[in-house]
């Protein structure tokens, strides 16, 4: 299982890694869209996509719009530092979208498995 | 599994201490961006670097549990979204409230920093615990012990003592006196200098302190008011004499001042020089004389840093690449809050007439680099000390020596906004002196100015350190009690009442007593200052109406 986690604060990038390497996934970062559009393009498996919202060049809907616009299916969890039910409003599409708190830890598990479960 | 959870842990705590770890450097920038900010609130591209950087805090500070960091840096993203959106409308107070928040940031981290520090040595270091300070008896370093043969003067001056928050013991009998000092020891003694049997009040003192290593404040009191008796005071240690009658308020002034031992607050200095070691060399002598010290390498952070740190003093190079000291000086001159601030340059400069020119912009001293550590730290003290009386000055009222009304409003915003974010509450108390116009007009203003002493002291002497107490204006006081709650504080102003009441002042052949009433009101029951203040307000209002001489909460 492969996860891109894509977000410019290299914090919170690592942070996310290092939960998911505890559930075993094997972790691609990218620093922003840009890089994550090569990634993705590239010869490179990925299973996943876990993107931060707030970004410099390209945020993280407009990268999900933009991946879906060139045909990548791939599921999509957006993380954001506000409130995420404003997003979830403005991409209903969407496969989830969480709030960055200490409890990241605990529900970014069960959601990767509820999101995984329905494709 | 188990194995596994430990290093996510583990990896979690790295990364948390790695973010602490870059925050100053990045602060440092922020900071740098607000300065540019607010010489251009325009720059776009700035003012987004400052969003994202609050807005990564926030969130990277929330992902760590930080929340506290993450509020505070979610309240400057919302400001900075502000200026992005109208960047032409924002005034003063907005970059003040930035700065504010930049800040807190600052003390926030560094707090964390120091929190981590702790904790990770928790495990290695060895500890021990410390017996808490004998107060068994609760007087707080406040026990006086009063010795006079006449019972009915010496039980009269302990009575007014104690509205005062002094514990007096009373003895009649210096052998008794004697006793009790060998076996606990006073924080001052009130010693009569006439007892019968031609037994001087000097002599035993002075024998007492001869059998004791340490001495303890002693005043005399007595109804000669000669060379001789004042000198016999002196010569057995007498702190201060009193002629009796004594004037119980001047007698409390005076206690005030023997027991009543703050520890300073370090003197705060900025030291601004491009030549970082230089700075830290100039650093490192103030801080050996226990002053606290920040250095700025760039001219250009001066006035944010003046901002955040608050010193008593600057110490400026002359010379920096792209910016003179003169310049510099100006400039921050030029900031009404930084009028008064004194500003003392170093330089290597020996010219007396461009020394002259550098003191015409206000510069309050001129050193000559290299300096001797002695002189720089007395050139320092010597100024930073001047700063701070006339600080003092500007907050207090000269009567009371209370905060001023503009002061105490500046507090009780302050401690609301502080009340708020600890999620804590606080209660506001308006106290007026009953009947206080006829005091004046019957006794005079003289003794009407004793009256509002006395409060004071009262409100002073009886409250915690953690009150704020101020003169709002004529025989109006205030008194910000931080942390309680409505009944508690009312219970606390009920019995300042209480112990005012109990107060006998002079005028004259007359001897008369004051009340006041009082109304107190709670936050976040009152959810801002202006309905607090208008709360307590009311309530006095009905205090006043119900007959005065009493203590009404506001629990609307």
């Amino acid at each position: 299982m492969h996860v891109l986690v894509v977000d410019d604060d290299p914090f919170s990038r690592e942070m996310t890694v290092a939960v998911l390497e505890d559930l075993g996934y094997n972790c691609q970062m990218a620093e922003n869209g840009v890089e994550a559009m090569e990634i993705l393009a590239g010869e490179g498996s990925c299973d996943l996509v876990i993107s931060d919202m707030n970004m410099p060049l390209i945020n993280g809907i407009d990268l999900f719009r933009e991946l879906r616009s060139q045909g990548c299916a791939l599921p999509f969890i957006l993380l954001t530092g506000d409130d995420p039910e404003g997003l979830r409003t403005e991409e209903p599409k969407l496969d989830a979208c969480l709030f960055k708190d200490f409890s990241l830890e605990e529900i970014l598990p069960q959601v990767i498995n509820e999101v995984l479960s329905r494709y | 599994m188990n194995e596994q959870r430990h290093s996510l842990s583990s990896k979690i705590a790295r990364l948390r201490d790695q973010f602490i770890e870059q925050m100053p450097g990045r602060m440092e920038e922020a900071l740098h961006h607000l300065a540019m900010l607010r010489v251009d609130p325009n720059q776009r591209a700035t003012a987004a670097n400052l969003h994202r950087f609050l807005h990564s805090i926030k969130g990277t500070g929330n992902s760590f549990g930080f929340e506290e960091l993450g509020s505070i840096a979610a309240s400057g993203e919302h400001l900075v979204a502000r200026l992005l959106e109208m960047p032409l409308n924002v005034s003063a107070p907005f970059w003040d409230e930035l700065a504010e928040v930049l800040a807190r940031i600052v003390l926030n981290t560094e707090t964390l920093r120091q929190q981590g520090a702790s904790s990770s040595q928790e495990h290695d270091v060895p500890r021990f615990e410390m017996a808490p300070i004998d107060d068994s008896e609760g007087d707080g370093g406040r026990r006086i012990y009063i010795c006079d043969d006449d019972p009915l003067q010496v039980e009269q001056l302990a009575t007014q003592l104690q509205c005062f928050g002094y514990h007096p013991v009373t003895f009649t009998d210096p052998a008794e006196l004697r006793t009790a000092m060998m076996s606990k020891r006073p924080s001052l003694v009130i010693m009569d200098i006439f007892f019968p049997n031609n037994v001087s009040g000097t002599d035993v003192l002075a024998a007492i302190e001869r059998e004791k290593d340490q001495p303890v404040p002693a005043i005399f009191i007595s109804a000669r008011d000669d060379f001789e008796a004042r000198l016999n005071a002196v010569k057995a240690g007498g702190e201060a004499y009193f002629h009796k009658p004594v004037n119980a308020l001047d007698m409390v002034t005076t206690i005030d001042e023997l027991t009543v031992q703050k520890k300073p607050e370090p003197y705060r200095v900025l030291i601004v020089d491009d030549e970082p070691v230089i700075a830290a060399y100039h650093s490192l002598i103030l801080q050996e004389a226990h002053m606290v010290t920040f250095q700025v390498h760039k001219p250009e952070r001066v006035l944010e840093v003046l901002h955040l740190f608050r010193p008593d003093l600057v110490l400026m190079d002359m010379y920096m690449p792209g910016c003179n000291g003169r310049d510099l000086a100006k400039l921050v001159r030029q900031v009404p809050d930084y009028f008064g601030l004194p500003i003392v340059f170093l330089s290597s400069e020996t010219d007396k007439r461009k020394q002259f020119s550098a003191m015409r912009v206000g510069a309050e001293g001129f050193l000559t680099k290299p300096i001797h550590p002695e002189d720089l730290v007395a050139a320092v003290a010597i100024r930073a000390e001047r700063m701070r009386a006339l600080r003092m000055l500007m907050a207090r009222d000269s009567l009371t020596g209370l905060f001023n009304h503009s002061t105490t409003t500046q507090m009780l915003e302050n401690a609301i906004a502080n009340a708020g974010r600890q999620n804590e509450s606080l209660c506001f108390a308006m106290i007026d002196v009953d009947r206080f116009k006829a005091v004046n007009d019957t006794h005079g203003h003289p003794v009407g100015d004793q009256v509002l002493l006395a409060l004071a002291r009262v409100l002073q002497q009886r409250l915690r350190n953690s009150d704020i107490v101020g003169r709002y204006g004529g025989e109006e006081f205030a008194v910000i009690l931080q942390g309680i709650k409505l009944g508690a504080a009312a219970q606390i102003i009920d019995q300042l009442r209480e112990d005012f009441a109990k107060i006998r002042f002079n005028a004259g052949e007359v001897e008369f007593s004051c009340s006041f009433s009082g109304g107190v009101a709670a936050f976040p029951q009152c959810k801002d200052m202006k309905f607090l203040r208008e709360a307590a307000d009311s309530a006095l209002y009905k205090a006043k109406e119900e007959g005065r001489n009493r203590v009404v909460a506001n629990n609307e």
